[in-house]
C-alpha cells in the first residue's frame, strides 16, 4: 500500500469536516440576535456554534493542507484494507440492521419484527462464514429458536419488568 | 476520620443488605460483557442503564459501577485467550497475556490479570476517596471562566491522548462532538439551533442513543467486518497460587495503580490510556525490558492494574466536576442525572453520603471481581466460545430497544443507527470516537459558560486569561497544542540536544 491512499483519505476527511464547519458557520450567522428583546450580544444563540464551526473548518483545512503537503497518513487506516469477505459481511449487516431499525421496528409487531431480524441475521451471517459447522436445517432451527427467545425475553424484560411500552 | 467513618458505614450498608447479591450478578454480567469480543464496557454500561430506570438511584448506580469494573476486567480474558482485546482497555494486555497463554501458562496469565485488576481498583478507590473531596472543595472556587477552559482542556487533551500519532484528527473529532451538542434548544433564549422546524431535533440528540450508537451499533459493524477469531487455550492450571505469587511485583502494581488513576482523572481519556501508559512505565522501570511483549508477567500485571485503576479515577471528575473521565464514565454521568443525582462541586456538601456510597460500591465490585475471577475461571471459558454470528443480531436488538426505552421515541433509534454509522466511518478513517463523545457531553457546559463569561466580562477576552486558575488551564491548553506541532517538537529536540551535548562532552572529558 502506498502512502498516497491514506493521504487521499485524509484529504476527503478534511474536506468533509471543512464543509460541516463552513455550513455550521453560515447557519450560526443566520441565527437570531434578539435585538428587539435588548438581548446581551454576548449571549446570542449563534455565538458558540459559530466559534466551534470556525475552529472545525480551520482544523479541516489544516488536515487537507497537511495531506496536500504529503505529511501525515502514516497510520494504517482500516478503510484501505477490505477483503471480499469483509465487504460482503458489511453489506449484509448494513442492509439487515437498517431494515430492522428503520422499517420493521415500530411498524411491525415487536415479536414478529425481532424474530424475523434475528433469524435472518443469524442465518445470513453463518452462511457467509467459511468456518460454518452446522448443516442448513440445524442452522435454521437454531436461528428460529434464538429469534423467538430473544424477542420474548427482551419484550418480557422491558415491558413487564421495566414498564416500557414497545412500539408495533 | 469522618470520611473513613462514612466509608465504613457505606461498606456495611451494602455488605449487610440484599445489595450484596446485586454486586455479585452485576459484576458477573460485566465480566461476561467484557469477555465477549465486540461488547465494550461503554456498550455494557449504556445498555444496562436502560434496565435500571425503575431501580432506586443508589442500586442503579451500584449495578452500573459493578458492570463497568467487571467489563474492564473481563476484557483481559479475551486478550489472553483470543489474542484480541475484549474491550479497548485491554489492548495492552494482549502483548504479554497472549504469549503467556501460547506457552501453556494461560491460568497464570489469568491469575495475574485478576490480581492486577483487583489491586488497580483498590489503588484507584483510595485515589477516589482521597482526591475527590479535595478536588470538589477546590472546584467550589471555579466560576464560568474556569469551567469554560476545563471543557476546552478536556477536548484538547482527550484529542491529543486518544490519537497520539495524529492529534489533529483527535481535535477534529472533539470539536465535531461539541458542534453536535449544539443541535437543539439552547438554555439562555430557548432558541432551537440547527433544528429546521423538526420537533425531534429541537430536543437535541440524547446522550444515551448517541453513546449506544457510537460504541454499540458501530461495534456490531466493526465485529462483522473482521475475520472470525479462534480460542487458543482452553486449559488452565492452578490459578490461586499464581494469583498469590503475582503480589510480589509490589512496585509494578503500586506504580501502575497510581498512573491508571491519574489517567482516569484526565477527561475523556480513560482505561485504555491507563493501561498503555502503565505498561510503558513498567517496561522502562524493568530490569528485563526485552521480555516485554514476549510473555512478561510484569507487563501483563502493569496493563491490567493500569486499566482497572482508571475506573475509579474516571469517577473523580464525574462526581466532583460533572465531567467524565472516560467513555463509560460519560454513560454513568448520564445515568446519575437520569436518576436525579446531581454530581458536581457541591457533591461533598449536598450528597456526601452518596459520594462515600460510590467509594464503597467500587470496593465491593472489586472484591466480587476478584472472587468471581478466581473461582469461575473454567466456566467463564465457555463465554469465549459464543460465536459472533449468533450474538451480534441480539446485541443490535438490545441497542435498538435500549435507545427507544429512554424516551419512547423512534427518533432515538434513528439517531443511534446514524451515530453507529458515523462511529464506524470515523474508526475506519483513523478519527478517534472518544473525543467526539466527550464533545457531546461537554458541549452544553462549554456553551453556557462561554456565553455567561462573555456577558460578565462585557466581551473582554482578557478576563479569560487573567484569573489565576483560568490562566493555568489556558496555559496547559496552549502547551498541549504547541507541543503537538512538528516544528515546535523539532525545536525542542534541537534545544535539548544542544543542552545535552556539552554535558556529555564534559562527562567524557
Amino acid at each position: 500500500m502506498t502512502r498516497a491512499r491514506p493521504l487521499v483519505t485524509d484529504m476527503i476527511g478534511g474536506l468533509v469536516f471543512t464543509i460541516i464547519g463552513v455550513a455550521g458557520l453560515i447557519e450560526s450567522l443566520r441565527m437570531p440576535r434578539f435585538e428587539n428583546r435588548n438581548a446581551d450580544p454576548f449571549t446570542v444563540p449563534g455565538l458558540t456554534p459559530g466559534l466551534l464551526s470556525t475552529v472545525l473548518a480551520v482544523l479541516g483545512v489544516a488536515l487537507i493542507a497537511r495531506a496536500m503537503a504529503g505529511r501525515g497518513g502514516a497510520t494504517p487506516l482500516p478503510i484501505l484494507n477490505w477483503s471480499a469477505g469483509s465487504a460482503t459481511r458489511m453489506i449484509f449487516t448494513l442492509v439487515t440492521v437498517m431494515t430492522y431499525g428503520f422499517v420493521l421496528f415500530g411498524n411491525v409487531p415487536f415479536i414478529i419484527a425481532t424474530t424475523l431480524f434475528v433469524f435472518i441475521f443469524t442465518i445470513g451471517a453463518e452462511l457467509l462464514n467459511p468456518q460454518r459447522k452446522l448443516s442448513l436445517p440445524k442452522l435454521c432451527i437454531g436461528a428460529l429458536v434464538l429469534g423467538l427467545c430473544s424477542a420474548f425475553v427482551v419484550r418480557f424484560v422491558f415491558v413487564q419488568i421495566f414498564l416500557v411500552r414497545l412500539p408495533g | 476520620m469522618d470520611g473513613l467513618f462514612h466509608f465504613l458505614n457505606a461498606v456495611a450498608a451494602i455488605g449487610l443488605s440484599a445489595d450484596i447479591f446485586v454486586v455479585i450478578w452485576a459484576t458477573l454480567l460485566g465480566i461476561v460483557i467484557g469477555m465477549i469480543p465486540g461488547l465494550t464496557a461503554t456498550l455494557g454500561v449504556a445498555l444496562v442503564t436502560t434496565l435500571t430506570f425503575t431501580m432506586q438511584p443508589n442500586t442503579a448506580i451500584l449495578v452500573l459501577i459493578c458492570v463497568y469494573i467487571g467489563a474492564i476486567y473481563g476484557g483481559g480474558r479475551t486478550a489472553i485467550l483470543l489474542n484480541i482485546p475484549g474491550t479497548p482497555a485491554n489492548a495492552a494486555s494482549v502483548l504479554d497475556g497472549f504469549p503467556l497463554a501460547k506457552t501453556g501458562r494461560a491460568g497464570e496469565a489469568m491469575a495475574i490479570a485478576t490480581t492486577g485488576s483487583f489491586l488497580g481498583s483498590i489503588v484507584g478507590m483510595l485515589g477516589l476517596a482521597i482526591v475527590a473531596p479535595w478536588l470538589a472543595e477546590f472546584a467550589l472556587d471555579f466560576t464560568s471562566f474556569e469551567f469554560f477552559w476545563l471543557a476546552v482542556f478536556g477536548i484538547v487533551l482527550c484529542g491529543q491522548l486518544t490519537a497520539m500519532d495524529d492529534p489533529l484528527k483527535g481535535w477534529i473529532a472533539g470539536f465535531f462532538g461539541l458542534l453536535i451538542a449544539m443541535v437543539g434548544q439552547e438554555s439562555l433564549h430557548a432558541y432551537a439551533r440547527f433544528s429546521y422546524g423538526v420537533p425531534n431535533l429541537e430536543g437535541g440528540f440524547g446522550l444515551l442513543p448517541v453513546l449506544v450508537g457510537a460504541f454499540g451499533c458501530a461495534e456490531v459493524f466493526v465485529v462483522m467486518r473482521q475475520e472470525a477469531t479462534q480460542l487458543v487455550a482452553s486449559k488452565v492450571g492452578n490459578v490461586l497460587s499464581a494469583a498469590l505469587s503475582s503480589l510480589r511485583y509490589t512496585r509494578t502494581w503500586l506504580r501502575s495503580g497510581a498512573i491508571g488513576t491519574f489517567m482516569g482523572v484526565v477527561p475523556g481519556v480513560g482505561e485504555d490510556m491507563g493501561a498503555w501508559v502503565s505498561y510503558a512505565a513498567a517496561k522502562r522501570a524493568s530490569k528485563t525490558p526485552e521480555e516485554f511483549g514476549r510473555g512478561s508477567p510484569d507487563g501483563l500485571l502493569a496493563a491490567e492494574t493500569g486499566n482497572n485503576a482508571a475506573v475509579p479515577g474516571a469517577l473523580i471528575p464525574v462526581l466532583t466536576l460533572a465531567i467524565p473521565g472516560s467513555a463509560p464514565a460519560a454513560v454513568l454521568l448520564a445515568a446519575m442525572i437520569i436518576h436525579g443525582l446531581r454530581p458536581g462541586p457541591l457533591i461533598m456538601i449536598t450528597q456526601a453520603d452518596f459520594f462515600y456510597s460510590v467509594v464503597a460500591m467500587v470496593f465491593w465490585a472489586s472484591c466480587a471481581m476478584l472472587v468471581l475471577g478466581l473461582l469461575l475461571t473454567r466456566p467463564l471459558l465457555y463465554v469465549l466460545k459464543i460465536r459472533r454470528e449468533w450474538l451480534m443480531g441480539v446485541i443490535f436488538v438490545l441497542c435498538v430497544v435500549g435507545s427507544f426505552a429512554i424516551a419512547g421515541r423512534i427518533f432515538d433509534v434513528w439517531v443511534m443507527i446514524g451515530f453507529g454509522l458515523i462511529g464506524f466511518l470515523m474508526r475506519e478513517t483513523g478519527f478517534p470516537v472518544a473525543p467526539m463523545i466527550l464533545g457531546v457531553v461537554l458541549g452544553p457546559i462549554l456553551d453556557n459558560n462561554l456565553r455567561r463569561s462573555l456577558s460578565i466580562s462585557q466581551g473582554n477576552p482578557v478576563d479569560f486569561v487573567t484569573r489565576p486558575i483560568s490562566a493555568i488551564i489556558a496555559g496547559m491548553v496552549l502547551l498541549i497544542v504547541l507541543f503537538s506541532l512538528p516544528a515546535v517538537q523539532r525545536a525542542v529536540r534541537a534545544a535539548l540536544s544542544r543542552i545535552a551535548s556539552p554535558v556529555k562532552n564534559n562527562g567524557h572529558g
